[in-house]
């Protein structure tokens, strides 16, 4: 299988007033075989880039190697057209031929191929076996449930044995219910076909779940690349740290006095004390201002006598089954903690929030402001 | 408020409805029930109170070859069937670019193809006829459809525009992702989903042609190319006197078959109207 890899690849628009990067030098290793998702709220570059691997859009500078082979370089001023590349992928909308069937659909890539016909339908069927969909072949896409036309289009893209697999938010049209089976599903088939694979998504639990290694994007720019525990467990910056997790991660404003071991954070009239390895960026000195992240989930309810509990007041919460996300304010901040099921909070209730110094983050960056 | 009306005003509506539907039908009707009954008529100058019935206008000018009928519905049909074809093949890969690949003064220059369109005939007329002689063209076919395509252009490209642009763009990109080139992509995938489109465009474009006089009457002179409006236009009789039994026979043979493919196809012929119209 192949390594697919981006060295500082750029892409501007230009607008009528002004021009607008869309991606601003991006790097990246996918390796043979991995599951890679590049995650990002809309905007951000991710789907640009996608379509940079695949040859729909022209980045301005850069370099994009598929193993040894180049795909695009704007130092030797080579692109290779889509049909070139052999790369395979899957669109938002499903993008199916309405005018074809599904077996048609599915044999559309391998007869422009001049594949022969016995091999074509020998595919096509391993194909419908592999996606459940064999008794639809002779059916048009418009006669299709939407969970149908999902994997018409993941067959299409599988059938013809691409070197890289793409997809662009391909969930993102199916309900609940089915996105979460589907996700399993495409998760089992990567694993099995073993295709190199770049998957596009602003869902993180679709990232969380689906990545081997997962790269977050803002502005056109990555922030950080890891597994979905190191993102987690060690974001670079309060961005990261409030797009991953549901819900996302408390943050509140500090200013901090930070020296080699520890970092001490000024939170209305309370100090707080975190490890200096828990401040971003690392190796951050002096006296700053910055914010402070707690994951809802490192929030514990506790009583009024607990040493250094936090009283807060109880605006809302949710009920979501086996647990229980409540929503409090606390001198001003708002802030979100995980209970178990069986809290039954009353909104104006005063309750006592309870925290351990190990799960604090301190993120020094004034551009910073957290949604 | 509203004040529900009585049944009695409610029969009075429907009356004063279908009073109004009536004058409206007459009034649009009745040049074409003119036409009809002089050509059946035996006395065509004096509609009257003695009405014969005759089909003998109709033989005369089916037979007659003085009067060259039938070479005139030859011009016109191949004229037509070509301009309109050739014309919508263009058309095709104009939209096609214009809807799926952005360059620098798109707009302008949709713009001015549209603004073409408002061009009166009458303006072009005199330098087209100085073009098409020039060029030993008068009196042919050719110098009847190259102006033709020129003159419905500008209208097929933009209702292939607004069939084009509803056509999602992610289904070129697959194509292109499954190793389509963007000219196979036009003939694989654009086409047979735009081809209702293609279709009334095909027709509208004929229909357009069929119908044309001015052009034809500058840039014709005898039945080698002579089409039917102006061939109708010009019948006249051994003693300069106007036959219109003749006349009228030739203009609803040549009605009918339009009349017949817009009632056939006018579901089309609407929704290519209606899209040129409000653009995509």
């Amino acid at each position: 299988m192949k390594r697919l890899t981006v060295t500082d690849i750029s892409k501007s628009y230009r607008l009528t007033d002004r021009t607008v990067a869309a991606l601003a030098g991006v790097s990246l290793t996918v390796e043979p075989e991995e599951f890679f998702i590049l995650l990002g709220p809309s905007g951000c570059g991710k789907s640009t880039l996608l379509n940079s691997i695949a040859g729909l859009e022209l980045p301005d500078s850069g370099e994009i190697r598929l193993d040894s082979k180049v795909l695009f370089s704007a130092a030797e001023r080579r692109v290779l057209s889509p049909r070139e590349r052999n790369i395979a992928m899957v669109f938002q909308s499903y993008a199916l031929y309405p005018h074809m069937t599904v077996a048609q659909n599915i044999a559309f890539p391998l007869k422009i191929r001049r594949i022969d016909k016995v091999e074509i339908r020998r595919r096509v069927e391993a194909g419908a076996t592999m996606l459940q969909i064999g008794n639809v072949l002779a059916a048009k896409p418009a006669e299709l449930s939407g969970g149908q036309r999902q994997r018409v289009a993941i067959a299409r893209a599988l059938v013809r044995e691409p070197e890289l697999f793409l997809l662009d938010e391909p969930l993102s049209n199916l309900d609940a219910q089915l996105r979460s089976v589907t996700r399993n599903h495409l998760k089992v088939l990567q694993n099995r076909l073993g295709i190199t694979t770049v998957y596009v998504t602003h869902d993180q639990v679709e990232a969380m779940t689906l990545g081997d290694r997962i790269a977050v994007m803002r502005n056109g720019k990555i922030e950080q690349i890891g597994t979905p525990d190191e993102l987690c467990q060690q974001p670079v910056n309060a961005f990261v740290a409030s797009f991953i997790g549901t819900p996302p991660m408390n943050l509140l404003p500090v200013t901090a006095e930070i020296d080699d071991r520890s970092a001490r954070l000024h939170v209305a009239d309370r100090v707080v004390t975190c490890s200096s390895g828990n401040v971003r960026p690392l190796g951050t000195q002096g006296s700053r201002r910055g914010y402070l992240g707690i994951r809802p989930e490192h929030l514990h309810l506790c009583t009024a006598d607990y040493p250094d509990s936090l009283a807060a007041t109880v605006t809302g919460y949710e009920r979501i089954g086996r647990e229980t996300i409540v929503f409090a304010t606390w001198e001003g901040n708002v802030i979100t903690l995980i209970a178990d099921a069986t809290t039954h909070p009353s909104v104006g209730e005063k309750i006592y929030i309870s925290f351990s110094a190990e799960s604090l983050f301190c993120f020094i960056d004034d551009a910073i402001s957290p949604e | 408020m509203f004040v529900l009306s009585t049944a009695g005003e409610r029969r009075l509506q429907r009356l004063l409805y279908a009073a109004g539907f009536c004058g409206a039908l007459f009034f649009l009707l009745a040049p074409v029930i003119f036409m009809l009954l002089t050509a059946l008529s035996q006395r065509p100058d004096f509609l009257g109170n003695n009405y014969v019935m005759t089909t003998r206008h109709f033989r005369e000018i089916l037979t007659t070859p003085s009067l060259h009928f039938v070479r005139y519905c030859i011009n016109s049909l191949a004229i037509s069937i070509a301009s309109a074809g050739i014309t919508t093949i263009i058309a095709s890969g104009g939209a096609y670019v214009a809807t799926r690949f952005p360059f620098k003064g798109r707009t302008a220059v949709l713009l001015m193809i549209l603004s073409l369109s408002m061009f009166p005939q009458i303006c072009i007329a005199g330098y087209l006829y100085r073009i098409i002689a020039a060029a030993g063209m008068v009196n042919t076919w050719l110098g009847l459809i190259l102006p033709y395509i020129a003159w419905i252009m500008p209208l097929t490209f933009w209702i292939l525009i607004s069939y084009f642009s509803q056509i999602p763009q992610e289904l070129d990109r697959a194509a292109f992702i499954d190793g389509c080139s963007p000219l196979r992509t036009l003939v694989t995938i654009v086409f047979p989903l735009a081809a209702p489109g293609l279709f009334s465009t095909l027709l509208l474009a004929f229909i357009f042609t069929f119908n044309e006089f001015m052009f034809a009457l500058i840039l014709t002179n005898d039945h080698a190319a002579r089409t039917v409006p102006v061939g109708i236009a010009l019948f006249q009789g051994l003693h300069g006197e106007l036959p219109w039994g003749v006349i009228m026979a030739a203009s609803v043979i040549t009605t009918l078959p339009v009349i017949l493919m817009a009632l056939l196809f006018q579901r089309h012929i609407m929704q290519g109207l209606t899209r040129g119209a409000i653009k995509g």
